[in-house]
């Protein structure tokens, strides 16, 4: 490896546990507190009826976890970088809508019910976390645990 | 079919997720989690006190009003050691109008009569408790204790209030509750007043200690 690729090796691997680490922490966050809480706040973007809004409170809190301890750990690195590219994807869409359609929104709910930001400092946010997942995806491969088991296996 | 790397990588997230969620759920039961605040008119005793009682009751349930009495006691004969948060779990299936009671006392601690109005509901709570329609008591003891009765009516319909009981309650389920009246004494488990009793016995020393002169 030469100094270059190093270089870029290492800017992967922290994009991909800044990354991983905004995930977990946004997962934990919801998953200490009461399913309701984070189940209202999806509620104010307007998409979902209140029962269906239940049931995403209770499972996208595991998904960010895993995820994030999935692509911090460098499994299947390039899959799952693609995965959080895909999820805030889809996040941007909602807080674009929400802003669109001027919902009255203070706290978007994205870090639990307390910790939460306005929809445009999330939004902003998000296009950092799209730029991480990015580089997770193109230079995130080295010092995961792919790299691990293909060194064993070779 | 699977080959020797994906395997490998396949267990390892496997063993990731299992692990991560037996964590989370442990810690959930453990009560690792931040707690919901309450409203001070639902906090009684110093915030230095070094035993913090954490109550999970229902103003329908004939356990809660012995246990009221005895927390009552217990308050002043530990005076500033001990400190007493009181939050509501109705069990709505057994008791209809616990959740009209919880939001009502809620909203005289609004109007600075909690405890007052909670002591009179568990005093009548054989009145109204089995009613068929909404118990005329609630308003016989706002007009007792000389509340605002339609301002308290339209708070206790308030949906921010009802929320932040059915919260109380969904915390109360991720914490292990399914009974009433459920204590966490600092972080101690204890279900009725007799385990309660137990429990605080443990602290007795502390709680002696902290007591005013």
């Amino acid at each position: 490896m030469n100094g270059n690729e190093k270089t870029r090796a290492i800017g992967g691997l922290l994009a991909r546990l800044t990354l991983a680490g905004v995930f977990i922490y946004s997962g934990l966050v919801k998953l200490m507190a009461p399913p309701e809480e984070f189940a209202y706040a999806i509620e104010t973007y307007r998409i979902l009826n209140s029962q269906l809004s239940l049931w995403a409170a209770y499972a996208v809190p595991w998904v960010e976890l895993y995820a994030g301890l999935l692509l911090a750990a460098g499994v299947y690195t390039r899959v799952m970088a693609a995965f959080h590219i895909v999820m805030l994807a889809g996040f941007e869409l909602l807080l674009a809508q929400a802003w669109l359609r001027g919902l009255p929104i203070t706290s978007c709910g994205c870090f639990g019910a307390k910790g939460s930001n306005s929809l445009s400092q999330e939004f902003i946010m998000n296009i950092g976390l799209l730029c991480l997942a990015y580089a997770a995806f193109r230079y995130g491969g080295d010092y995961s645990a792919d790299k691990a088991v293909e060194k064993r296996a070779a | 079919m699977i080959d020797r790397k994906n395997g490998r990588l396949l267990a390892l997230g496997a063993a990731m997720i299992f692990l991560s969620t037996l964590a989370v759920l442990l810690a959930r039961q453990f009560s690792v989690g931040p707690e919901r605040p309450v409203p001070a008119w639902r906090v009684f005793g110093p915030e230095t006190a070094p035993v913090n009682i954490v109550e999970y009751t229902d103003f329908g349930c004939p356990a809660c009003r012995h246990a009221s009495a005895k927390l009552d006691e217990m308050l002043r004969v530990f005076d500033g050691g001990l400190r007493v948060t009181f939050k509501n779990y109705p069990l709505l299936n057994i008791h209809p109008w616990s959740l009209r009671a919880a939001a009502l006392a809620d909203c005289a601690g609004a109007q600075g009569r909690f405890k007052e109005y909670a002591g009179l509901l568990f005093e009548g709570q054989e009145k109204w408790s089995p009613a068929k329609a909404e118990p005329a008591e609630f308003q016989a003891y706002a007009k007792q204790l000389k509340l605002d009765w339609p301002a308290l009516q339209a708070c206790a319909e308030d949906p921010k209030t009802l929320q932040r009981i059915r919260l109380e309650i969904s915390e109360g389920d991720m914490r292990g509750v399914s009974a009433t009246p459920t204590f966490f004494i600092n972080g101690r488990r204890a279900v009725g007043s007799g385990q309660l009793i137990d429990q605080a016995m443990k602290f007795d020393n502390i709680l002696r200690g902290a007591r005013k002169p």
